[in-house]
């Protein structure tokens, strides 16, 4: 088949984009090329074209953030994806399946299942090493210790699941700018208070609950009246 | 104002990710729940659908579920991609779709409506770079949503015409309607631009 030859300026026109990119199709490259080297009206729009490719992708791809930082995002909302799959095939799943699949896939019900356990040993651990932590070197606080104005700031109730590990919690908490002030609960509950920054910047315990609850590394979140 | 000189060259090899191996990663999704391939797919989407999204001022605590929302369908439709277009197509236009579901969940308007102000634009900057920068952020700015996206899949995803059609899910000369008054409109806000074309015709 012979190629197509239509030589008119508003179809060399029209393909510009894609030959200012290099993603014009070969059987039109050839013609759109040799009419822009006869029309010095396509050939001030194709540089005026390039310029604009050249500058949306340095906008694109130049101001990114750090590679750390995108994966840590990425890498979380990948685990809110997953859980969601997990907690969807789970339920799909018919009744007489069900010991199996628990077995199988079904983590959440385990975690359910196994929380009233772990979550008490487990958590404890967790509420004095994170409070632990957060004390200059060598001191332990408790929550005596904690600020007053921490104790009165807006606050969330929280389950961590049992599978997440301090790190995750650590970054979890800091990531909404909130410390443990207190717990755990009988129920394996801590409060965790919100920085002041985090206030500032608009947060609430409302939306700081709606938002870590989603969180697959959280069973439980809700604000705490004040 | 001046936009800097322009390059005369293509600036680079752009396109859309191998459609072989993103294939294979879907087959092995489709046929046994292969998390680790479905793991991997995402992984080479995750950032080019969230800039994409940003630029489509799609709000940032939206483009996770938007991002999530079109992976949940990879993952569950996997099997039913017959492979008329190109994969990247196909996600991305998912992702497209749901983007618009969400600006009009959240009434965003994705078309500035304040007037243009050139005083707006720094003129402390020395860096031509930049300076460009902020005119063309404030053409897109400027731009109908179906536009701007025309623009990015070509210019910043690399796709061709009949690609940016499919995942638009319009003929191709709506593309091509479209890119051309995307190119008329960025003309009236950068100046330059708009000498660069006139002072050679």
């Amino acid at each position: 088949m012979s190629p197509r030859i239509p030589d008119t300026h508003a179809e060399a026109w029209a393909l510009l984009p894609w030959l200012a990119s290099g993603r014009i199709p070969a059987n039109d490259r050839e013609w759109v090329e040799g009419h822009v080297g006869s029309c010095a009206e396509c050939r001030a729009e194709l540089a005026s074209q390039r310029m604009v490719a050249n500058q949306m992708y340095g906008q694109m791809y130049g101001n990114s953030t750090s590679p750390e930082s995108a994966a840590t995002d990425e890498q979380r909302s990948f685990n809110k994806l997953w859980a969601r799959i997990d907690a969807s095939e789970s339920a799909s799943l018919p009744a007489s399946g069900a010991r199996v699949a628990v077995s199988r896939s079904s983590r959440t019900v385990r975690w359910l299942a196994a929380a009233v356990i772990i979550q008490g040993f487990g958590l404890a651990l967790f509420g004095f090493n994170a409070l632990r932590n957060s004390a200059p070197a060598g001191e332990i606080v408790t929550v005596a210790d904690v600020p007053t104005q921490r104790l009165n700031a807006p606050a969330v109730r929280v389950v961590f699941a049992p599978e997440a590990s301090i790190g995750t919690i650590n970054t979890l908490l800091a990531n909404q700018g909130l410390t443990i002030v207190s717990g755990p609960g009988t129920a394996g509950n801590f409060t965790a208070a919100l920085s002041a920054d985090a206030v500032a910047s608009g947060a609430s315990a409302d939306s700081v609950a709606a938002v870590i609850s989603k969180d697959p590394n959280v069973s439980f979140a809700q604000p705490v009246a004040r | 104002m001046a936009l800097k000189s322009v390059e005369t060259q293509v600036p680079r090899a752009i396109g859309p990710s191998p459609d072989a191996s993103e294939r294979e990663l879907l087959e092995r999704i489709a046929r046994s729940k292969d998390q680790a391939a479905f793991r991997t797919l995402y992984s080479s989407y995750y950032q080019r659908l969230s800039r994409l999204l940003a630029r489509m001022s799609v709000r940032r605590e939206d483009i996770e579920e938007v991002i999530n929302d079109t992976f949940w369908v990879v993952w569950t439709k996997a099997g039913e991609f017959r492979g008329a277009s190109q994969l990247s197509t196909w996600i991305i236009g998912i992702a497209y779709r749901r983007a618009l579901n969400a600006l009009r969940r959240a009434k965003i308007r994705p078309v500035s409506d304040e007037p243009f102000d050139e005083d707006s634009i720094s003129v402390a900057s020395t860096d031509d770079a930049e300076t460009d920068g902020q005119w063309l952020a404030l053409g897109l700015s400027r731009l109908p949503v179906e536009q701007r996206m025309a623009l990015e899949l070509t210019y910043t995803l690399g796709h061709s015409c009949e690609e940016v059609a499919a995942i638009l899910d319009c003929p191709v000369n709506t593309v091509k309607t479209r890119l051309f008054r995307a190119r008329e409109t960025l003309k009236q806000v950068l100046p330059a631009l708009a000498g660069m074309s006139g002072e050679n015709s």
